[in-house]
């Protein structure tokens, strides 16, 4: 005996073209809404990764804007104000306080780097301390500085490969005209230090003119309270705490307003495929009215014709969810592009990260949105007047 | 109704594939403002194209073997020749009149963009640094030391060898303004003939 599915699968091939319509219709959808669930979740484990290779969970900083303070620690950035050194002495003690690592940041203008110059970084640090924050670090060739004072320069493995460096190999501070001699090369990180240039902190501190420093990085103990030494080290004088918590709330905030935006995208999508739905099934109980009367003259309920209407449109929506689920997985990597070229920061590695979990909720949402869109139709198909249907032309 | 299903996911996987490759592994030659870059170097053009080429094109091994040849067979002196290259055609209305073009080059103290543009037979009408490191770099992006290279072709950078450093006529003869700086001053020829004979074996000599 035929079943309803088979009876519902039928009726959908019998129009191919309107059914493949609606079907990419809820492909399109369920593709950016799983697209945009994966997003939120990768984009938060890609900024926690990020956050996590920094090595260090807290910075202090002479005081400034938080947010410039946020690029100096994600983007490099020019340094700010200087610490004095002696600074890390009241760090240090610190019961919470598992590491510490002087910093030195120091831009310099190029003019001969890109369109009418450009800034060069330099991160100065101890080769003594700086190493044991960045543990995951891995030298393609050669290693850390010989020590703290020599004209030495361990290069991210982008900043190598721009500036065609190898271990051996000479670079130039701009403006200063000091040559350093290249000693080590990182393996890729996929994160910011792949950009970035290395100096022993004393050298750079020669070159830069200054005995401070512009920042120091903290590594807090393991179960410790780290809002307790935030507070602790916000009695410094001078000086502001970033917890890279607070960064990660800020950026989470920054990039909200896009989430919204992809939030509606995919909202405006889930409604056109809804109309999509109720006008395909609609059009089809239409087009059957003559049918549905037969089968009702031969003792079919109006449950009966409801639940068969309402099982196309579980079919077109399945499928059509699916589709969308799969093109969302098969093309994570080209969306993952994409979005990297429309935020203001990306963190490193994947950004969008599609899981079962906004697999099943994505099927979920198309299921009980494609559902209800099948609810008035259903009705309609329903409610047939049976020798009324017969009777008319059709 | 199959073949245009089968089409349109042919064109969804292709522009996916695109969209996914990685950024270029190695580093690219491009003009930083080719929009004010393009009708500085070819004053008399007033449109431009951009294309690419590079030998991971199928078949394309051969060439590469044959133009590290021509190169004196010490790659290591260049930088990676298996690298995208971006090239810029040239018009003056609809026609064509020349190209720019650009190589990366390993300098003294980083890297060496240098640009020239050519004409149709290959003869350097302009040539441009577009970076470079070092105290000397103002000497070589000077005006006088560029316009040593005005009319230069392929043909002259063949009779000056860029491995020895040695050879006779034009080439040969340019003034080096940077003696300090013998790095970049021979990373700068060695860029330039290399930047020839990938036109001459991608372009030029396809052409005849």
């Amino acid at each position: 005996m035929i079943s309803k599915f088979q009876i519902a699968t039928k009726n959908l091939l019998r129009k191919k073209v309107r059914t493949l319509l609606t079907l990419v219709g809820i492909m399109l959808s369920s593709w950016v809404l799983a697209s945009l669930l994966g997003f939120n979740r990768g984009y938060e484990n890609a900024l926690n990764h990020d956050i996590d290779n920094m090595g260090y969970q807290l910075m202090v900083m002479a005081k400034g804007c938080p947010y410039e303070a946020a690029t100096l620690m994600l983007q490099g950035g020019t340094g700010l104000r200087y610490i004095e050194r002696s600074m890390i002495d009241s760090i240090i003690n610190k019961p919470e306080v598992d590491k510490v690592t002087p910093i030195l940041m120091q831009a310099y203008f190029d003019p001969d780097k890109g369109d009418g110059g450009g800034i060069a970084g330099y991160f100065g640090v101890e080769a003594a301390s700086f190493p044991g924050m960045k543990p995951f670090f891995r030298f393609r060739t050669g290693g850390w500085f010989r020590s703290e004072t020599s004209d030495e320069a361990v290069m991210g493995y982008e900043a190598a490969e721009l500036e065609q460096r190898e271990v051996g190999d000479m670079i130039m501070v701009p403006e200063k005209n000091v040559p350093l001699k290249v000693v080590g090369i990182l393996e890729r990180t996929g994160t910011q230090d792949d950009g970035t240039i290395f100096v022993p902190l004393k050298a750079l501190q020669k070159i830069a003119g200054t005995d401070k420093i512009t920042t120091i990085g903290i590594k807090v103990k393991n179960n410790t309270d780290s809002a307790k030494l935030e507070n602790d080290l916000y009695q410094l004088p001078d000086v502001q705490v970033v917890s890279f918590t607070q960064v990660k709330q800020t950026i989470m905030k920054l990039i909200s307003t896009a989430r919204v935006m992809a939030l509606s995208i995919a909202i405006v999508a889930i409604l056109i495929a809804m109309v999509g739905v109720v006008n395909t099934v609609l059009m089809s109980v239409l087009e059957r009215r003559q049918e549905i009367g037969i089968l009702k003259t031969m003792g079919a309920m109006p449950g009966d014709i409801f639940r068969l209407v309402w099982t196309e449109t579980l079919i077109i929506c399945s499928i059509g969810g699916i589709a969308g689920i799969g093109c969302a997985l098969l093309f994570a990597r080209g969306t993952d592009v994409l979005v990297r070229r429309i935020l203001p920061y990306s963190p490193g590695g994947g950004l969008v990260s599609i899981d079962g979990k906004s697999v099943l909720l994505t099927l979920a949402i198309i299921m009980v949105i494609g559902l209800l869109s099948g609810i008035y139709p259903a009705w309609q198909a329903g409610r047939v007047r049976p020798l009324d249907s017969i009777r008319s032309d059709g | 109704m199959r073949r245009f299903v089968l089409t349109t996911i042919s064109i969804l996987l292709f522009i996916s594939t695109w969209c996914a490759l990685p950024a270029l592994a190695a580093v690219n030659c491009e003009l930083n403002n080719p929009s004010s870059d393009v009708p500085r170097l070819f004053p008399v053009s007033n449109s431009f194209t951009k294309t690419y080429f590079s030998f991971s094109q199928p078949g394309k091994e051969p060439l590469l073997r044959k133009v590290e040849a021509r190169l004196g067979g010490v790659p290591v002196l260049y930088a990676p020749l298996n690298v995208p290259y971006t090239l810029y055609e040239i018009y003056k209305d609809k026609k064509k009149i020349g190209y720019i073009h650009g190589v990366n080059q390993k300098g003294q103290y980083g890297v060496i963009e240098v640009f020239v543009s050519l004409d149709m037979h290959g003869t350097i009408k302009a040539f441009y640094i577009q970076r470079m490191a070092g105290p000397w770099t103002k000497k070589f992006t000077s005006h006088t030391f560029g316009k040593q290279f005005i009319g230069l072709s392929l043909a002259d950078f063949e009779l000056y060898d860029t491995v020895t450093c040695k050879g006779t006529g034009a080439v040969a003869s340019i003034i080096n303004p940077a003696p300090e700086a013998m790095t970049d001053f021979y990373g700068l020829l060695r860029a330039l003939k290399k930047n020839l004979i990938l036109m001459d074996e991608f372009f030029y000599s396809v052409k005849r």
